[in-house]
């Protein structure tokens, strides 16, 4: 009984997926009707959505861009937040931890907001339009996540590693390059694919700052075909389902990972 | 021995330099000429000019005596409310639920997180189609389910637009609720359960006694934490609604996004940003007062 109830429960929270997978490949006829069947007939199941979705030149320019800029951001936001997530973990004097709960103060701050003064400054410096300019914007939310993030996973690595590395002639650089980084990697894998999460579903800084239409990422150009008068849904929902299935994929391997990382990294103090 | 203390010392600023860099010139420096351009009052045709203009209240006036911006404040309130009343029992239900000892119970929790890694675009574009007025499949079980003969146009009608933004909201931020209190009764000892049961303890008084106390500072925490971020989203607001019909969906964060972006009133908009993160941090302030008094 229990068994069900769980079974039951997890159906309804992914009903939505369900559903959008199911509007992606039933014929139109079938959901432009007003009593949708649930469980459709599979023998009706078309990829023809799809092939729309693929055919169609912007939809594979904004997945490229998306993955680009998902790229760019998790790169440079990790190589700061690991030196940093180290530096917190291994360094405990009052000021130190004083500047890493700094980094805490982009919990408080919208995006609508923080958008604002970048949008100001782009404007006079010519970085609108700039992937240069939106992966700098995504560094403010990427880098304190995975600052604490990081430091959770390289507190788990025992200080006396550190010392024994020490007393065998490792210098600083050496500590981190030949212990710290091989120890932490399962740590740094799970904090860059939560990196890349975060960045595909960035919406309000690229739709602000990228104002040329085809230099949209993924979430902006799905959102434009909101704003149209008929929306063509199955085409919409392929397109959904192709930009979620990366994310579903990754976020089965982080899961794991997850109650360790992301209750130590986003509760930690 | 000295000096190779103090090398050590400034070797651990240096690690960290780099990202706090990023918070000082990528946060706090625009933090503060939000600040700034909300003191600059009068309308400039460009925005290069805008920090020549003359220093003064005028926008706070502008915003304190601007309907829309009460109206997004109450629409706020309403919103952030009911979406965190509705993620809480739904996290702490599934959290209890993944508690219990169930076959294959890591492929069910992975399930059960998966719309967190959702992209607010993405529900927002699922839970428009869901909820449409002729063709949504919700309107579709309704009316087989009798409740009624044709259903509301969710998102449009001006008296349901907002519950309709509440539920892909609640269903992206349950999750987090679920994998925090989740995490909070695993480290609540069996033992403790065994001996309240051999004492006769019912399932009401085992959950108030043992696990609430056992999860609270946590569900404290995490209602916290999501609720912040209920409150300075726009996402799902922007991509289902865009604050409409008539304004009747348009939180804070979306009215200074619209200010700024719509309207093109950057002071206003960053007066009222500035009032909502001072609004943020009392609230934050207050509530971890609150979470360290009530763990010590």
């Amino acid at each position: 009984l229990l068994l069900l109830v769980v079974a039951l429960v997890a159906s309804l929270m992914l009903f939505p997926i369900y559903w959008m997978v199911m509007t992606a490949i039933m014929p139109s006829e079938m959901i432009l009707s007003r009593n949708p069947s649930l469980v459709p007939d599979p023998s009706r199941f078309s990829l023809a959505s799809f092939y729309a979705v693929f055919e169609s030149g912007s939809y594979l320019r904004w997945l490229l861009y998306s993955i680009i800029v998902a790229l760019c951001s998790t790169l440079a936001s990790m190589v700061i937040a690991f030196l940093a997530g180290y530096s917190l973990s291994r360094w405990t004097t009052p000021s130190h931890q004083f500047l890493g709960g700094s980094l805490l103060i982009s919990k408080i701050i919208p995006g609508a907001l923080i958008i604002i003064p970048f949008f100001v400054v782009y404007v006079q410096f010519g970085l609108i339009d700039s992937y240069l300019g939106l992966v700098l914007v995504n560094m403010t939310i990427g880098v304190p996540l995975a600052t604490w993030m990081l430091k959770g996973f390289i507190d788990r690595i025992p200080q006396e590693i550190d010392q024994v590395a020490k007393l065998d002639g490792c210098s600083e650089f050496q500590l981190l390059r030949l212990v710290i980084i091989p120890l932490s990697a399962p740590g740094l894998a799970a904090v860059s694919i939560y990196l890349v999460i975060v960045s595909w579903s960035e919406f309000i800084f690229a739709r602000t700052l990228m104002q040329s239409e085809e230099k949209r990422v993924l979430t902006v150009g799905l959102q434009s075909f909101m704003g149209e008068h008929l929306v063509d849904w199955p085409h919409l929902m392929a397109a959904g389902t192709i930009s979620l299935l990366p994310l579903i994929v990754l976020f089965v391997v982080l899961e794991p990972f997850l109650v360790s990382g992301m209750t130590k990294g986003s509760l930690a103090n | 021995m000295g000096s190779s203390v103090r090398r050590r010392k400034i070797f651990g600023y240096l690690l960290l330099a780099p990202a706090v860099a990023v918070v000082v010139l990528l946060i706090l420096y625009p933090l503060l000429q939000t600040v700034e351009l909300s003191f600059r009052q009068g309308r400039s045709m460009s925005l290069s000019q805008i920090r020549n203009l003359p220093i003064g209240l005028a926008n706070y006036g502008y915003v304190l005596s601007d309907a829309a911006f009460w109206n997004s404040l109450r629409v706020s309130l309403w919103y952030v409310t009911l979406s965190m009343g509705i993620a809480f029992l739904t996290g702490l239900s599934t959290a209890m639920l993944l508690n219990q000892k169930v076959p294959l119970r890591r492929l069910w929790r992975t399930a059960i997180l998966i719309p967190w890694a959702v992209p607010g675009v993405i529900a927002s574009i699922i839970f428009v189609w869901m909820f449409d007025g002729s063709y949504g499949v919700v309107n579709a079980v309704l009316r087989t389910l009798g409740v009624f003969e044709s259903g509301p146009n969710w998102f449009i009608d001006r008296n349901t637009a907002l519950v309709a933004m509440i539920i892909p909201t609640a269903w992206k931020a349950y999750p987090l609720i679920t994998l925090s209190l989740l995490a909070a009764m695993q480290s609540i000892p069996d033992e403790l359960y065994e001996a309240a049961r051999s004492d006769g303890a019912n399932r009401f008084q085992l959950f108030s006694h043992i696990t609430w106390p056992g999860i609270r500072s946590v569900a404290m925490l995490v209602s916290l934490i999501s609720a912040l971020w209920i409150m300075r989203d726009v996402d799902i607001n922007l991509a289902t609604t865009r604050g409409g019909p008539s304004r009747s969906t348009e939180t804070l964060a979306l009215y200074v996004y619209n200010e700024a972006f719509q309207n093109f009133r950057i002071g206003p908009a960053a007066a009222a940003g500035t009032l909502m993160i001072v609004v943020a941090m009392m609230i934050t302030i207050v509530s971890v007062w609150a979470i360290r008094r009530d763990k010590f």
